[in-house]
């Protein structure tokens, strides 16, 4: 008999192209942006490390990297508060409501970014839709600033990435028994009770997918952020941005990405770990 | 020996994106791409010098590519032996700036048919004047009852959350800034008085621009009642029936030329010129004098009538006159820390 | 029932409160499509809500737009050359990983799906200084390159998705007809597969489209990307012709959305 190579495998051979790929187009450049960054003026012909000195001593950046992780939390919070609702109300849905459901939580994620954006700069302004009803319905007097604030911020951020949560939600709570719950309530739990203490606990590895995911995006969003932000808020893509592009400032620009992308690591990992324990929670 | 390891880095990661991909190390035949101003300019642009420039030369392909004179210069300097854009448009301070840094390439005079029709002050052998612009207020008067007569009128109880300015990256901001630091007792090189005095702005701020093109749309969703602005900015809105008004304040008005550059290194040369041509034509510039444009004209053949008489002024004289110039090379000297400073401290 | 009158109280908080969020989340899913919809029809020149009146000037607007134009056709080619790199790169590594019990696929599996997580602003900024550093002027092609390594993750998941459904006994049984494997994965793979595969290069297409963060860095005046084209345009004029292409955005990404739905069952596929 010949050796054995089952069918049904392909060979990892099959995947140097795109690891030969990716080295070249993608670890490359990121190990070239750490090079860069390792430079102390921007004609690239000192080493040091003083871009990270600058970017921890001096007051400035740090504050705005805390700001922006602080923006994902919060984003990520009422996501949460919002999408687990909504895929809760989802899988209690007749199949033909599912239908139109999903159809309503996917759109979204295929529609450009910009386009979602841009809605919420409509629904916000002055003499934006949300304005007006409070006007007609007499609660304010002059039109509020909703616009260019965190709070307008934070909502739209939290719609715009609403899909992202919603999704894994749904895949999480379509996996519970349905007899957990309703075994809950027999042995005398109230509703409330059994939601925090049997379905909620049971749906912790979607709740940390869907956070992790939105956290993510909601801090990357540099168009929300500044079309909504407005001019008196810096968050760091913008900052990176700036620093790169109108300031041509590439160690540092590449310094402060590099510190960007530890911290985002950072938090994925501490959402890894929280996804991991929440396994062995939810299997228990 | 640093130095030549990075070299063979560099030559082994080409070879492989070559490999890869034959053909990505050639900068492609490009169309020639003109850096205008956002906002009206654009329009303004789009409209009328465009369609001429196309009229005179073969239909040739044009792409306006709109930002920040400061962000042209930060494009151009990236890659000066290929650069991305072909024509530069110049406030006086980046023009100097510009100039200083071995960007653009002085223009061809001697074969110019319409350089030498232009005002003395607007004939600039490294790239001649093609517009005036006067910044002043700009309000909307259908909430603002009363038409402003100061800068100082910003900062009234009434305007809370309706004041539009925008960063110093701008000429705008940058000129208002500097006018602001002279009525508190400051100079182009001292402009503590007016960061103080932006600080006492804050509660009045709806919005910080990113550019005076944004500014006027700013207006247009009644986002903002009240704001520093360039005259021309808010023309084309107010054409098109938005409330707007521009208002000389009582200290003066400020006002500066424009002018357009060929970048050093353009694989367009020529067609680069022959937009400039097209840009200090009679023709172009007369029109553009018009309704809804108002652009003051440089070309001595352009009378200034109508409309823009009646707003501004009669004629470059009386411009000279009425208006303030401030000294750019004085405030270039200290630009990019009040920049920087500006966006740090206008953050909430 | 079964519950006691005891909890009924409990019970029906929890569910006005559920509900409730849940019907506010629809609204807010839905309010901003529909918002801009109706601005796209305005008559007016700003994006007043309600529009003073409606009117098709807007879209007729889009009509002259050659700059509009330009950046569409810009990342239509962008994102067709995208997939079409994806796909090829991304199917035939999905087959060297999948059902793979190697410890190095797994390695390589979260390589290749790396560039998700990161915030793709530091890569798009890495590629325009590797770019720049080789001498590589920034074109078509440099942007096709930046956008597949973001886009590889979306055909790696669906693809990977399909070939682990994929029934062992249907390869077993081709191979042991006399089937070499190059026709196994032709005919029996492929056909299996293809809807995984047709998910995946949608999502990519669609991604690629819509990318912000690469394009900021590797995008000049010749190759001018749409979204951020949107985005200047936004910031610089707030301009209603903006809605009115964002309407003929949604229906067309509304039209995509149902074909592909019909064809792939998408949004099984994007959970």
């Amino acid at each position: 008999m010949r050796t054995f190579t089952p069918v049904t495998v392909y060979g990892l051979r099959f995947t140097t192209p795109l690891a030969a790929f990716f080295v070249l187009f993608f670890l490359a450049p990121l190990l070239l942006l750490l090079f860069i960054s390792l430079h102390n003026d921007t004609a690239l012909t000192e080493f040091g490390f003083s871009q990270y000195t600058k970017f921890f001593t001096e007051g400035f950046a740090l504050p705005i990297l805390a700001d922006t992780l602080w923006l994902g939390v919060q984003v990520t919070l009422l996501s949460l508060v919002l999408g687990y609702a909504l895929a809760w109300a989802f899988v209690r849905s007749r199949p033909s409501v599912q239908t139109v459901l999903i159809m309503i939580i996917v759109m979204p994620l295929l529609t450009s970014v910009v386009v979602r954006t841009f809605a919420w700069i409509v629904i916000l302004g002055r003499q934006g839709i949300l304005n007006t009803v409070l006007m007609n319905w007499e609660w304010i007097e002059t039109p509020a600033r909703l616009l260019y604030t965190r709070s307008g911020l934070v909502v739209a951020l939290a719609n715009v990435q609403l899909p992202l949560m919603v999704l894994p939600l749904i895949t999480a709570l379509q996996r519970i028994e349905p007899n957990l719950e309703d075994a809950s309530s027999i042995l005398g739990a109230s509703a409330w009770r059994t939601f925090f203490k049997v379905t909620l606990p049971l749906t912790l590895p979607g709740v940390v997918a869907g956070c992790l995911l939105t956290f993510a995006a909601s801090i990357t969003a540099f168009i929300s952020q500044s079309l909504i932000g407005g001019g008196q808020m810096l968050f760091m893509p913008m900052y990176i941005y700036q620093q790169a592009s109108t300031l041509q400032n590439w160690p540092y620009a590449a310094a402060i990405s590099l510190v960007f992308l530890v911290a985002v690591m950072g938090c994925v990992s501490v959402f890894n770990i929280l996804g991991r324990l929440s396994k062995g929670y939810a299997t228990t | 020996m640093d130095l030549s390891r990075r070299r063979v880095l560099q030559s082994a990661l080409t070879l492989a994106a070559v490999q890869l991909f034959p053909g990505i190390t050639h900068a492609q035949a490009r169309r020639l791409v003109f850096a205008t101003f956002t906002g009206s300019w654009e329009e303004a642009h789009k409209a009328v010098l465009v369609p001429a420039f196309r009229k005179a030369n073969n239909n040739a392909d044009i792409t306006l590519d709109p930002m920040l004179s400061v962000d042209q210069i930060a494009k151009v300097t990236a890659a000066r032996n290929n650069p991305p854009i072909d024509v530069m448009l110049h406030d006086p301070g980046p023009a100097l700036t510009a100039i200083s840094q071995d960007l653009v390439e002085p223009f061809p005079v001697a074969q110019s048919k319409y350089y030498k029709d232009l005002i003395p002050e607007a004939q600039e052998s490294m790239g001649p004047a093609i517009f005036f612009q006067v910044v002043g207020l700009t309000y909307n008067p259908e909430t603002v009852k009363k038409a402003p007569t100061s800068w100082l009128d910003l900062w009234k109880p009434e305007f809370k959350g309706r004041v539009g300015i925008t960063n110093m990256n701008s000429t705008l901001g940058t000129g208002f800034m500097v006018e602001l630091a002279k009525m508190k007792g400051g100079s182009e090189s001292n402009i503590e008085p007016a960061f103080k005095a932006i600080q006492e702005l804050k509660p009045n701020l709806a919005a910080v621009a990113a550019n005076p093109g944004q500014l006027a749309s700013l207006f247009q969703q009644g986002q903002i009642d009240i704001s520093p602005g360039n005259f021309n900015a808010i023309q084309i809105l107010k054409a098109q029936g938005v409330p707007v008004e521009w208002v000389a304040p009582k200290e003066g008005a400020i006002a500066f030329k424009t002018t357009i550059h060929v970048v050093k290194n353009s694989p367009n040369r020529d067609l680069a010129v022959a937009l400039i041509e097209a840009a200090m034509s009679p023709e172009v510039q007369s029109k553009l004098m018009q309704a809804p444009y108002l652009v003051v004209p440089t070309n001595t053949k352009v009378k200034m009538e109508g409309e823009i008489a009646k707003a501004l002024a009669k004629d470059h004289a009386e411009m000279k006159k009425k208006f303030l110039f401030q000294d750019w090379k004085k405030i270039n000297e200290q630009r990019a820390g009040w920049i920087e400073r500006f966006n740090k401290d206008i953050k909430v | 029932m079964i519950i006691g009158h005891r909890h009924s109280l409990s019970d029906l908080s929890l569910r006005i409160t559920l509900w409730g969020l849940a019907a506010l989340s629809i609204i807010l899913l839905l309010a901003p499509t529909l918002v801009v919809l109706i601005v796209s029809f305005t008559s007016g020149f700003s994006l007043k809500f309600p529009p003073p009146g409606y009117s098709l000037r807007w879209y007729e607007a889009l009509i002259d737009a050659w700059q509009l134009h330009f950046a569409a056709w810009n990342s239509i080619k962008v994102a067709a050359l995208t997939t079409l790199l994806s796909v090829v790169l991304g199917v035939s590594a999905s087959l060297g990983i999948a059902r793979s019990e190697k410890a190095m696929a797994r390695v390589l599996d979260s390589f290749f799906m790396s560039p998700l997580i990161l915030p793709a602003l530091a890569f798009g900024l890495a590629s325009l200084i590797f770019f720049s550093e080789l001498g590589i002027p920034v074109s078509v092609t440099t942007l096709v390159i930046g956008h597949t390594v973001v886009c590889i993750p979306y055909v790696m998941r669906t693809t990977i998705a399909a070939l682990a459904q994929l029934p062992a006994t249907l390869l077993e049984s081709s191979a042991s007809l006399g089937a070499d494997r190059w026709y196994s994965f032709r005919r029996v793979t492929l056909p299996l597969i293809a809807p995984g595969v047709g998910a995946g290069a949608f999502i990519a297409f669609m991604s690629s489209f819509d990318n912000v963060p690469v394009s900021l860095f590797l995008r000049d005046a010749r190759t001018d990307m749409l979204p951020i084209r949107m985005w200047q345009d936004l910031e610089g004029k707030l301009d209603v012709t903006i809605a009115a292409l964002s309407g003929v955005m949604i229906f067309a990404t509304l039209i995509l959305m149902v074909v592909m739905e019909k064809l792939t069952g998408i949004t099984k596929r994007m959970r």
